[in-house]
This record gives C-alpha cells, structure tokens and sequence, in this order.
C-alpha cells in the first residue's frame, strides 16, 4: 500500500476525502488485501473509541467485535486484532462489506434540507444521468412517479462501485437461475468472474 | 434416491408455473411465424435431451473464454458439465437432472401443440426472421434473427444445427445491432462425452433450486413483490417468497431482483456496472422508511432494470 493510499484513506477516515481520493480508495480497495485489513483496523478502532455502532450495511461484523473488546481488556490490543484477521481474509466478502460501508460514509449522514432541494431540483428539470447506450433505447424511463435521482459525482462514483459489487457476489446466484431458464444452457455460469463452491 | 428427490422437487416447483400466462392466453399474433417457433421448440428440447461435447468460446469485448460443455443423458435423466479452460479453472456440474423436468424458460419455448392452436409464445416479445445459415464447428446452421418488439430485452442473431436443433452460435445484440457477447461451439461432437483432462481449481454443483439450499442472501423479513415486469417475463420459481431474490424470465433472457434492507439510511441514488451482455443495477431507496438496497442482476438493458427496481414494494 503507498504512502498516498495510505493518506487517501485516513482523509476519508476523518471524512475530509475529496472525490478523486474515494475514487483511488474505492478503485484499489478490491485488489489490495492491505489496504482492506488497514480499513478495517482504522474503522474498528474509530467505532470503538466514538462508541458509535459499526455501519454494517450488508455483513455486521461490528457485534462480533464489540463483543470481543467488552470482554477482553482494552490494552490486550493483539487479540482483537487477530480477530479482525479473518474477516479480512473472506475477500470477496470483506471487500463487499468494506465497499458497502465505505460508499456507504459517503452516502450516509445526509443533510435532510440538502435532499430536500435535490429532489425538487431533481422533480423539475429533465432528468440526465445515465444513459442507456447499450440498450433498445435511450429513452429515460421511471416506473412510477419517482423522477431518477440526479447523482453528486462522489454518489455516482459509490454507487458504480456497489453496483460492481453487487455482481461479484450475486452473479452466481442469478446464473443457477439463467442456466436452468435459458436457451443457452449451462453458458450463464461462464459469464461468472470467479466460481465458488 | 436423489433422482426421486429431484423428480418430486420437479414436479413441486412447476407446479406453481402451470398457468404461465403464455400458455393460458390465446392471443392472437398474425406477425408470428410457426416455422421459427417450431426451431425454438426444438432448441429447447435438444440442449435438455441430446447427448453431446464439444468446446465452446464466450466473447465479451475484447475478452475471450474457452469452456469444455458436456452433456449426457443416461435413462430418465441428464447430466451436464462445463469447464473453464481459461481463466479460473473450474467446473460447473449438474448431474441427475431428470429429463421430464422442465423449468419455466423453457417451457416458453415448447410450445409443442399449443402452436397449432394459434398459441404465439414468445412471439408476442420478438419478431423471428429464419434463413439459412453458415457452417459452425462442422455443422449445417439455421439462422433465426431475434428482435425485441419493445424496448425492454435485447436481439439475438441465433444459430441452430439445422438437423438436430442444437443452439450452435448465440450473439446478443443491444442497440444498433451492436454485439455484447457472443457464444458459439468451435467443436462439437454428439454421443457420449469425452473425458477431459482440465486442470480444474474449483467444482461447483449447480443446483437444482433446493428448498433449503444455501442462497448467499439472507432472508428478507416482511414479504416484498415486484410492482411492475416487462410483458411475459414470469417468475422462474416460487419458492422465493421470503428470499432476497426473485428471477423473472421471458424464455430468451433472465433477469434476478435482489432485495438487501440496509441498518441506516444511505444517499438515494443508483448505479450501473456491465459485464458483456449482463448488468448490474443497484439502486439504494427507502420502502416505507426502510432503506434498502435493490439490485437488478441480468441479461436485459438498463432501462427494464430500472424500471423493475423502481416498483419494489413491501406486500406486508
């Protein structure tokens, strides 16, 4: 891990991260196992000094932590460390959890006057975004009376990579379907980056 | 023992997919033609009841993958295999998959004498064009161009072996005809399957959707449904109620909803991430004060995803 991410990621600890350090945290956080464990050991550390329950927005493994620390003396710091190890070392799980949670600083702790405003923006211009480049049409649709929220940079950048996120751990699971309920056979299981058991 | 077990677990999950609407309307489609349907039909039956191997490339940009598929039927049941030569080295295999088992995609598809009734099937989705096609590893093909006839699924230009039916070639075409992946056989032999000497890192079983079988998503408390599918897409089974995923499909293409309630509020938004033909939609909203987090998993374009997401409710 280089001194910058390094820097990027205690900026976006102390929640003063600009989005071009999200960017590089979010970019490299699925491939560096280093940098995942130094997440995760910075963020523990902080939840349990601030006291504040662990965001676990898909995997808790806040509880088991807690739980961990009220047992063990604060000192003892060797322990829960360890503990922590093997959470880091479910990789594809740890990064999912690790994104989620740090998109999730990002999209957490919204001003409600702020969303307020960006909805009714949202509600009376034409809404731009994403664009459908590589579908039937470019037509904007909404099911619905929800007009498609207009996304911060910082937003969109977190919830492209939640949605790459999202097909890493789900995309097995929906080619056992595809495979039963496609012509193709058992091809779906090929568009699966990686198989597990 | 096993083979009663999926036999009975067969004939459980289809039961709730007797009344497919495709089969219980009789509409009436003059823009139909019988003769690509028919080929459909005998896609769908050949890749379930014809014992071949051959080896078989997945095109996705500028990525390639070369895979090995087998497929043997052995008395009442198949068994299936592909390995992954490229890439990860692993091996997906189904075995005792009854032959009389048909799940719902494919029963879209075999239409067998409902056709005659003036049942039109997916052609009620897709306007089918057949022609002659080219040579692929070794075989005569017929060509039958896909193409939606609404804007929520994708084109296919499908090759199938013109004496058995066998789905030799496969693109999926996206707007302006544009390829976003590509299958097709480079060899392929029929009759009993050929040992392979793959170096193989990882087998998985693929399941046949058990009870109990270990989904990666957690259960969802309270119950949720889908508000809104593109015409003639249903529900591929029915045990989902109280899962985190439900998978729709029109015969052609699938589609998987994943519901993740969340522990506190996050921004509302969404976003896209895209492998070949398939996408991932995420979006984060709040159902009744929930936040949550729907996922739409698929071969289909972004517009359908969004759509669908956006008419997730709670039913309780």
């Amino acid at each position: 891990m280089s001194d910058r991410m390094r820097e990027s990621l205690s900026a976006l600890m102390d929640g003063e991260a600009d989005e071009l350090e999200l960017e590089r945290v979010l970019r490299q956080i699925g491939e560096d196992s280093e940098l995942r464990e130094t997440w995760v050991r910075y963020h523990a550390v902080q939840t349990v000094h601030s006291g504040q329950a662990f965001p676990d927005l898909t995997i808790d493994i806040s509880a088991r932590v807690r739980d961990e620390l009220n047992s063990v003396p604060a000192a003892n710091q060797r322990r829960w460390q360890s503990l922590l190890r093997p959470v880091a070392g479910f990789a594809v799980a740890a990064s999912v959890a690790t994104t989620v949670v740090l998109g999730g600083q990002q999209l957490a702790g919204l001003d409600p006057a702020a969303a307020g405003s960006e909805s009714s923006v949202a509600a009376g211009v034409s809404p731009v975004g994403l664009v459908n480049s590589l579908g039937a049409t470019s037509v904007r649709a909404s099911y619905g009376t929800q007009a498609p929220p207009v996304l911060q940079p910082a937003t969109r950048t977190a919830y492209s990579e939640l949605a790459r996120q999202r097909l890493q751990r789900f995309a097995q699971e929906h080619a056992e379907q595809a495979a039963l309920n496609t012509p193709q056979g058992m091809l779906p299981f090929a568009r699966v980056e990686r198989i597990t058991e | 023992m096993l083979t009663t077990q999926a036999r009975r677990l067969c004939r459980w999950l289809l039961a709730a997919a007797t009344s497919l609407p495709a089969l219980t309307l009789a509409a009436s489609c003059p823009g139909a033609d019988p003769e690509a349907l028919q080929w459909l039909d005998r896609m769908s039956r050949s890749s379930h009841q014809t014992a071949y191997h051959g080896v078989v490339t997945l095109q996705r940009g500028e990525d390639m993958q070369v895979m090995q598929i087998s497929h043997s039927v052995n008395g009442d049941n198949s068994s299936e295999q592909l390995t992954k030569l490229t890439g990860q080295g692993a091996q997906i295999v189904r075995e005792s998959h009854p032959l009389d088992c048909v799940h719902t995609g494919h029963r879209l598809l075999q239409l067998g004498s409902n056709l005659g009734a003036g049942e039109c099937g997916v052609a009620e989705y897709y306007r089918f064009e057949v022609s002659k096609g080219e040579r692929i590893a070794g075989r005569q093909a017929v060509r039958i161009l896909v193409e939606p006839l609404d804007m929520y699924r994708y084109g296919y230009l499908m090759e199938l072996d013109s004496e058995t039916g066998l789905l030799l070639k496969s693109s999926t075409l996206g707007r302006g005809d544009l390829v976003l992946e590509r299958f097709q056989f480079a060899d392929l032999s029929y009759g009993s399957p050929m040992p392979s000497s793959a170096d193989v890192e990882v087998v998985h079983e693929a399941s046949h959707p058990l009870p109990d079988s270990a989904m990666s998503t957690a259960d969802v408390s309270g119950a949720w449904a889908v508000g809104w599918l593109p015409r003639g897409f249903v529900v591929t089974d029915s045990r989902s109620e109280s899962n985190g995923r439900r998978t729709y499909t029109d015969g052609l293409a699938a589609f998987s909803v994943f519901l993740e309630p969340l522990s506190r509020e996050i921004r509302s938004g969404e976003g896209i991430a895209r492998e070949g033909s398939t996408l991932s939609y995420t979006r984060g909203l709040s159902l009744d004060g929930q936040p949550v987090l729907v996922t739409v998993i698929g071969e289909v374009p972004v517009n359908t995803a969004r759509m669908v997401a956006d008419s997730v409710r709670w039913t309780q």
